[in-house]
């Protein structure tokens, strides 16, 4: 079940500096989402809010109608939330495949104990999650790099490993916070196509955190779009790119004034 | 982790390997003198403290400087309860158990501080132990510490007490390194990795990283127990000195110079604790510490990955050697290259053609 997502509200400060005031806005579920703006505009602060890193001192943030506010991220992840970083978080000396099956630890049965004793139903459902982990990195044209350590491949490969990473705990929504960052032109077309399918094939919500506006219009069906920490408007992708209020906080008054 | 195919990975051929290997150490201590069997069984004892102390530093990245505390504790214990009648399957559960509350009550605290926290309140832990071995005489002989035999080979098995210590050190820690070696492989292997490199991922995972270091922790001090009790088994004596800081400190050296996070480390670091000052008095009994300072920076330097790396840093060394291998590892080192060769390889998946992968 896709989750629907709510936010309504919701302030965050870091001693006397305002990082959001009062933003709100609803994710429909099955929806991919985009939350756009120039840097600094609070955009991960907003996802580290949503995944539970940082704890917003007031508002309310809903997943299927739960207030989630205040919960450890351990928790939201245990309920179905997933997401990647900013800079790919991968444990470098390991393979690429055993980075992509921390994904599943929340859906391997078994407690310490039970893992010691390296029972025969916890060894199988171990084999089963590294098979459908293998399937997962062969979708998305990685298959031949599952036994490579991760310091062996490009910034671009780490990207989709997370990704990888994120899909194999089978959430029901799924943060990418800057998937197209320091991608060349051909891996975006790539990460478009892979989003897509993902969105196809699994019942999922995204929400997109992004500077790229060509993926941005490639892919969201809706976007909201912050500047110094508020909502400055929400509508389609292609709404924001003609909104004047956009091209103010991306560009600044100057230009629009000349433009005038 | 991952082999490439071959006569190695065969589950039958690993299984014999396996009973062979186990034969054989079960050999070991008939084949030995007692001088032999004497020193194997301390490093058995411990190479099971090293291993605890992994758990908690190696894989899960927490300093812990008390790892010794909860040997002395598991050694107490088992000298307690062997002196007072106990059967000895309560002995050695109480040496487990008791150790392992006091490191699952230590870690509850400690954990919630994070950062250096853990490491200041392990230290607390020797420096604290010692001076309360000695004021509770009534149950730890005080100064005198306390003694007891009851680990003398029995009648009806016709071996002489050197042989049945290691043979106790052998089960009792071969099953615990069977047991640890399972737990850090898979879900929770990963578990504590992440804990270790990335806490913030580790949370996003579902992986509380509070839990899990309360987790290692509290595991690192019942495995702690078994050392104390095989300790106990081996050395038939403990003091208030047991538990020292300077111990303590050893066994982290020990660790780090064995191999951190490895279970084949342990065991070596087991060796390197054991044999190191024995090593350096043989050389010039005036020197000892100095020679055994002198070692720890040579294996660090030379090894920095502990012994346990040593066939891997040769075969780097001699694949460096070989003109072809070394252009060939160039190349798999460098990603893009690589990864263009590998995309040209990987077309017919994208095209639908199913590759033969291993179901």
């Amino acid at each position: 079940m896709a989750a629907e997502l709510t936010l309504t509200d919701v302030n965050l400060r870091f001693g006397g500096i305002r990082v959001l005031t009062e933003v709100g806005f609803a994710v429909a579920p099955g929806q991919i989402f985009g939350l756009v703006g120039p840097n600094g505009a609070g955009k991960t602060s907003l996802f580290n809010c949503i995944s539970g890193h940082y704890r917003p001192s007031s508002g309310s943030i809903t997943i299927d109608g739960v207030e989630v506010l205040g919960t450890a991220p351990a928790t939201l992840a245990r309920h179905g939330l997933a997401r990647t970083f900013q800079h790919p978080a991968l444990r470098l000396g390991a393979t690429v495949l055993e980075n992509v099956l921390l994904g599943a630890h929340t859906r391997l049965p078994g407690g310490p104990i039970e893992w010691s004793l390296r029972l025969r139903h916890l060894t199988r459902s171990e084999r089963e999650l590294r098979t459908e982990a293998l399937e997962l990195l062969d979708r998305n044209h990685l298959g031949w790099a599952a036994n490579r350590r991760v310091d062996e491949l490009s910034h671009g490969l780490h990207k989709g490993i997370e990704l990888c990473r994120a899909l194999l705990s089978r959430p029901k929504l799924l943060l990418l916070d800057e998937p197209a960052a320091g991608l060349p032109h051909s891996e975006v077309e790539q990460l478009i196509e892979t989003v897509r399918r993902v969105r196809a094939e699994e019942d999922i919500t995204v929400v997109i955190v992004e500077h790229h506006m060509g993926l941005i219009a490639a892919l969201t069906d809706r976007v909201v779009v912050l500047d110094h920490g508020r909502k400055l408007m929400d509508g389609t992708a292609a709404e924001a790119q003609s909104d004047p209020r956009v091209i103010e906080a991306y560009i600044g008054n100057d230009a629009v004034d000349d433009a005038a | 982790m991952f082999r490439s195919p071959g006569l190695f990975s065969r589950a039958w051929v690993r299984r014999a390997i396996t009973a062979i290997a186990v034969i054989a150490v079960l050999a070991v201590p008939l084949g030995f003198d007692e001088y032999t069997n004497q020193n194997l069984a301390r490093i058995g004892v411990f190479a099971v403290a090293v291993l605890g102390l992994n758990v908690v530093m190696g894989y899960t990245g927490q300093v812990s400087l008390g790892q010794i505390f909860f040997v002395g504790v598991g050694a107490y214990v088992t000298a307690y309860g062997a002196t007072h009648g106990w059967n000895i399957g309560v002995v050695l559960v109480a040496s487990i158990l008791i150790p392992g509350v006091i490191g699952l009550l230590v870690a509850l605290a400690a954990a919630r501080l994070g950062g250096l926290a853990i490491a200041m309140l392990t230290l607390a832990l020797p420096i604290v132990g010692v001076p309360l071995a000695k004021r509770l005489s009534d149950y730890t002989g005080g100064s005198q510490g306390l003694s007891s035999a009851f680990s003398s080979a029995p009648e009806w098995s016709g071996l002489y007490n050197d042989q049945w210590q290691l043979y106790v050190v052998l089960v009792v820690g071969g099953a615990v390194f069977l047991l640890t070696r399972n737990l850090v492989r898979g879900k929770y292997g990963r578990a504590f990795a992440i804990v270790k490199s990335n806490e913030a991922v580790a949370a996003s995972m579902g992986i509380s990283p509070y839990r899990y270091k309360v987790l290692a922790f509290t595991v690192a001090s019942l495995i702690g127990g078994v050392s104390g009790f095989l300790y106990m088994a081996v050395v038939q004596f403990t003091s208030p000195e047991t538990l020292s800081l300077g111990h303590s400190v050893t066994l982290l050296a020990s660790m780090v110079i064995g191999g951190s996070a490895s279970i084949v480390g342990s065991l070596l670091g087991g060796a390197y604790y054991v044999l190191a000052p024995q090593l350096a008095n043989h050389v010039d009994p005036n020197t000892t510490e100095l020679l055994q300072g002198a070692l720890l920076l040579l294996v660090l330097f030379l090894l920095p990955g502990g012994l346990v790396s040593l066939p891997r840093v040769i075969a780097r060394k001699l694949r460096r050697n070989r003109p072809t291998g070394g252009a060939d590892r160039q190349q798999s080192s460098s990603g893009a290259p690589a990864r263009g060769r590998k995309a040209v390889e990987e077309a017919p998946t994208m095209s639908g053609i199913p590759t033969g992968r291993p179901e």
